[in-house]
Parts: C-alpha cells; sequence; structure tokens
C-alpha cells in the first residue's frame, strides 16, 4: 500500500471581482484542483511542478491536513490529513519558503526548544537531531542569534532545521529555494538528498527552479489549470521537448557565417555567433563542416537547450 | 498541556524583548492618570459624589495600572490570519484556539505587569487624595487578584472570538474598533463604572467587559464586600466558560471553510 493516495481531489475557491461600474460584484468559481489522482510510495523524492496558479499548493496545503477539499479521498500513512489533523501533523514537516514558522524576535534555539516541546520530542533525541543538523545546516554560527538579523540563506536553513525537528517521515518542500545562492542552493539540495538517503522521509517538492528537481527528484508530477499532466522521470519528460541544441562559435578573425537553412536561429554578441538548431534536421556534424569552410574556428561550444527554456515549451504545448 | 505551556513561556520572553514599549507605556499610562485624577478632583471640588474621592484615584490608577490587559494588541496574531502564516500553525499538532489563548494570555499577563510594578510605586508615592491606597484588608486583596486572573481569562476569551472572526472577515479593524470602543466604555477606563448612575450600573457590571478590571478594583476598595466574592468570582468564570465556549465553536467553524491563498 503506498504512503500517500490521492483520489479524485477537487477543490474550488470563489473569487470576488469589482465590477467596472457600480459597487457589485461578480462571484467567480475557480477550480484549484479537478480529479486529481496519484501515489507516492515511501522513501520517494517527488517533484511537483507547474505553472503559477497551476493548485500546487493547494494540494500541499490539503495533503498536510490544512485545507478541506470539496471532493475526492486522501490517505497519508493511513490517516485522512484534515479529519485527523493533530494526530497527522505530528508526523509531518512543512517548510513554505515564503512564510516564517520561527519567532522573529528571539533567538532561533528558542524557537527550537518551543517546537521540541509542541512535538513533545523527547530531550535525547531533540539533542541527537539538533546537533546532526546544526552540523548538516551550519547553523552553529547563529543558533542564538534572534531570526530577524539573519540572511534570507541563513533563515532558509534555519526553517528547514525547525521543519526536521521532530524527524517526520514525510517532508513538504514548498519553494525552499527561492532567493538563495548558488552556493547555499547547492548545499540545500545535497542537504535534503542525505535526509532522503539516511531517514528515508518521504519528500514532494514544489519549486519553480528546475535545477532544483532535476537535482532532486527522480519523479516529477506537472500540474497545470488543476489537473495532472505528466507524471514520471524528468528526462523522458524532457526528451519530447528537447528538440534543439545550441553552438557557439567564435573565429580567429572577421569571418563570413555561410548561409544556414531557416531552421537554424541566429543571433549575435560581440564575437560570439549563437545557433539554435534542431539536430534531426540539420544534423550537427554538418553544421560544423559548414562553418569550418567559412574560416579558422577559435572556440566552439555546444550545450543543450536550457532546462527552463524545455519547461516554458511543455507549458506552452500543454496551453497553461 | 505541557504544549500551551510553552507557547505561554515563549511569548512571556518575547515580551521581555520589548523594555523600549514598557518605558513608553509606563509614561503614557502616568499622564492619562494624572489628568483623569486631576479632571475627578476638579469635580469632587464642585460637587462631590457619594464615592470617596480616595476610592476614584486608585480606581484610576489601577485602570492605567492593568490598561494592557484591555485592548486587543498582538497584531502578530492578526497578521499571520492575514498574511496566510497560519498555514504554519495549523501544521502543529496542538489546538489553534488553546495555541493562541496561550499567546493572548501571556502578552497581556506579563505586558501589563511590567507596565503594572512601576505605576504601583508611582502612585503610592502620590499625596492623599491623587493617589493609590491600599487594599481594604488583605483577604480583600486576595479576592480582587484571583477575580483579576479570572476577569483575564475572560477577556482573553473575547478577544480570541475577534480572531475567529478575523478568520472569516480577514480584516480584523472593523471588529476591534468596536471591541475596543465597548471595552473601554463599560471597562470603566473612561469613566470609573462607580460614576455611572445606578440603574446602567446594574446591567454594565454583569457584561464581560466589566469583569477584568471594574470587578476586581471594587473589591480591592471595599465597595464590594468580602461577602460579594463568591457573586463575582462566580459571574466571571461563567462569562469565561461561556466565551471560550463559543471562541471554541466558530474557530472550529472557521477553521474548516478556511483559505490559504498564493504560494
Amino acid at each position: 500500500m503506498p504512503y500517500i493516495t490521492v483520489e479524485n481531489l477537487d477543490k474550488h475557491f470563489i473569487v470576488r471581482k469589482k465590477r467596472e461600474k457600480g459597487l457589485l460584484r461578480d462571484k467567480t468559481v475557480i477550480q484549484a484542483l479537478q480529479q486529481v489522482s496519484f501515489s507516492v510510495e515511501r522513501g520517494e523524492l517527488v517533484g511537483y511542478i507547474g505553472p503559477n496558479g497551476a493548485g500546487k499548493s493547494t494540494t500541499v496545503k490539503i495533503l498536510s491536513g490544512i485545507l478541506t477539499p470539496d471532493g475526492g479521498s486522501v490517505q497519508v500513512g493511513g490517516r485522512v490529513p484534515w479529519k485527523e489533523r493533530r494526530e497527522h501533523v505530528r508526523h509531518i514537516g512543512v517548510v513554505f519558503g515564503q512564510r516564517s514558522q520561527l519567532w522573529w524576535d528571539v533567538p532561533i534555539l528558542d524557537s527550537f526548544s518551543l517546537l521540541k516541546e509542541i512535538y513533545r520530542v523527547p530531550e535525547n533525541d531533540y539533542r541527537r537531531r539538533l546537533d546532526a543538523l546544526t552540523d548538516a545546516l551550519q547553523l552553529g554560527d547563529f543558533l542564538r542569534t534572534p531570526l530577524r538579523l539573519l540572511s534570507l540563506g541563513q533563515r532558509m536553513r534555519a526553517e528547514l532545521c525547525g521543519s526536521l525537528l521532530h524527524g517526520p517521515e514525510l517532508l513538504f518542500l514548498d519553494e525552499p529555494t527561492i532567493g538563495l545562492d548558488a552556493v547555499s542552493k547547492l548545499a540545500l539540495r545535497d542537504f535534503l538528498k542525505e535526509e532522503n538517503a539516511r531517514n528515508g522521509t518521504t519528500v514532494l517538492l514544489t519549486t519553480h527552479d528546475m535545477e532544483d528537481i532535476a537535482a532532486l527528484c527522480p519523479r516529477v508530477m506537472v500540474l497545470g489549470h488543476g489537473k495532472k499532466l505528466y507524471d514520471g522521470a524528468l528526462p523522458d519528460l524532457l526528451s519530447r521537448y528537447d528538440t534543439q541544441r545550441i553552438l557557439t562559435v567564435r573565429y580567429d578573425n572577421g569571418a563570413v557565417l555561410p548561409e544556414l537553412p531557416d531552421s537554424c536561429v541566429v543571433t549575435r554578441e560581440a564575437e560570439d555567433i549563437k545557433i539554435v538548431y534542431a539536430p534531426d534536421q540539420m544534423p550537427t556534424a554538418q553544421l560544423i563542416s559548414r562553418l569550418q569552410s567559412a574560416g579558422t574556428i577559435r572556440e566552439l561550444t555546444a550545450q543543450p537547450q536550457n532546462i527552463d527554456h524545455l519547461i516554458a515549451a511543455m507549458y506552452r504545448e500543454m496551453d497553461l | 498541556m505541557k504544549s500551551y505551556l510553552s507557547v505561554f513561556r515563549m511569548r512571556w520572553r518575547m515580551e521581555l524583548q520589548y523594555r523600549g514599549a514598557v518605558v513608553g507605556g509606563f509614561f503614557c499610562q502616568v499622564f492619562f492618570g494624572l489628568i483623569l485624577v486631576a479632571l475627578y478632583r476638579a469635580l469632587y471640588q464642585s460637587k462631590p459624589q457619594a464615592m470617596p474621592i480616595a476610592s476614584v484615584t486608585t480606581y484610576v490608577w489601577l485602570q492605567q495600572a492593568f490598561f494592557r490587559m484591555l485592548l486587543a494588541s498582538d497584531a502578530d496574531l492578526l497578521d499571520k490570519i492575514r498574511s496566510g502564516s497560519i498555514a504554519y500553525d495549523l501544521c502543529r499538532p496542538l489546538n489553534l484556539y488553546g495555541y493562541y489563548y496561550a499567546r493572548i494570555l501571556a502578552q497581556k499577563l506579563l505586558g501589563s505587569l511590567m507596565r503594572a510594578a512601576p505605576m504601583f510605586i508611582f502612585a503610592a508615592l502620590l499625596p492623599a487624595g491623587w493617589g493609590l491606597s491600599a487594599p481594604v484588608s488583605l483577604s480583600a486583596l486576595l479576592v480582587s487578584v484571583a477575580g483579576l486572573l479570572l476577569g483575564l481569562c475572560c477577556v482573553c476569551a473575547l478577544e480570541n472570538i475577534t480572531m475567529a472572526i478575523t478568520m472569516r472577515t480577514l480584516d480584523s479593524r472593523g471588529v476591534q474598533a468596536m471591541l475596543n470602543l465597548l471595552m473601554m466604555t463599560f471597562s470603566g477606563n473612561i469613566l470609573p463604572l462607580t460614576l455611572f448612575p445606578d440603574s446602567w450600573q446594574k446591567v454594565i457590571t454583569l457584561l464581560p467587559y466589566a469583569q477584568l478590571l471594574d470587578a476586581p478594583i471594587r473589591l480591592y476598595t471595599g465597595e464590594w464586600p468580602l461577602s460579594e466574592a463568591p457573586r463575582v468570582l462566580a459571574l466571571q468564570a461563567a462569562w469565561t466558560i461561556a466565551l471560550v465556549g463559543l471562541g471554541l465553536l466558530l474557530w472550529k467553524r472557521h477553521q474548516k471553510k478556511l483559505v490559504i491563498q498564493g504560494g
């Protein structure tokens, strides 16, 4: 039996819009989730993506017991989240990247010990976990600093520590790397991978950062307009849209670029000439030999299409 | 219960961070206290009332000392509901009503104790007829402290109902402005309830607003003899139970309909 089972989940919201004239307001029903079904096994790392307003956060809020859906069924570890909220949340950890769970004016260590009390973590377990997390997330320097004095990266690490102190079986991450610099981002990813490998924590990651997903999640689910559009491995998904390559070439001295078919898009940036082409229409070897005929090549780099472009292409095709 | 106690302690510690606000609050309350006392002295000079002036000034100073208990002031909590950070609180294995009750109680209790202590010293040093008089007896003091605590429980329940309403309306200002007005008037902060017409007093002393400060002060000054104490405490307890019950009910209902928008 899977750890999370979601069947035909429905949720709508009512949004009131003011009319252009007069005082009346129109009611609009927004179907945030429509018949969403999926299941997740214990210990899986699942990426949950989709454009803004697709219903990702709504799903997370339902799975964490905050919202009550209109229809459908959900079981997490044998419990219905919104019916047995208090028992359910004891086993989960949540990080909402845009909000804070730690107390603003007090040292983060105090917030942690409050969380210890709230989740009734035994003193020994707490010590052990806190030490491990302090180490892994490098919190040692600012455990006694009030939250308001921390940088965004420090704060996010502290938030993550707060969500993991009680050793949750399931971790929801809602944009955990938003606004982080490269170093913090990489450290956070490594940490999540390790946490998953060592403790078998099931992770559901919601983000717009495709690098996060590529680095962490063997499986992704794509949501759009409240419907599930894809569920499977990320490379499989991308290969459908991954039809183009980029070749950047720099000549020794002002060579004239040969005629290229219309399927190749050429842009110039100073000395660099960037060619976006589709290998199945213009084989790479053929393109290179044409470029060579124009002059002496000093530099040549080949890159795959940026992952964000692929996702954008996918969203476009899916009409999101 | 232990979890709620920890929340209480945490909020208590947070309150200790705002020492500047304590000093500011103290001077503000001293200012208002002095003006009110001067006003009542002027009033009494032209037309003495049944209640002795010393009782009125004591009433004023006790009101000022515990002013912090009166008004809803935990902006953090309302902000949480407005901004959606309440999502985090909903992810805790706690009853949210109890969680917020503990926070409100801690803030009101410590916030006012920190202001009340210097206020007592200040008001006791004022000349007779201006300041704070001693309680009529030791037992009256004990009973009034008990009454103050019960009254506080009652007011916290009242404030938690505002929270529950805010969960539906998202904007607390309307409800709060109304509650604050009722509170200022019927708690005796603007005009001691003892100076209201007798026929009015029969009703307003029964309202929950009067339970916080008016009732314990009357026990303190001896305006209500000790024999009245059981009746007062029973009324306070009844209000507390009723308001906590109503709050729990509203929270439970509104929690189900809660919507948290955006990211």
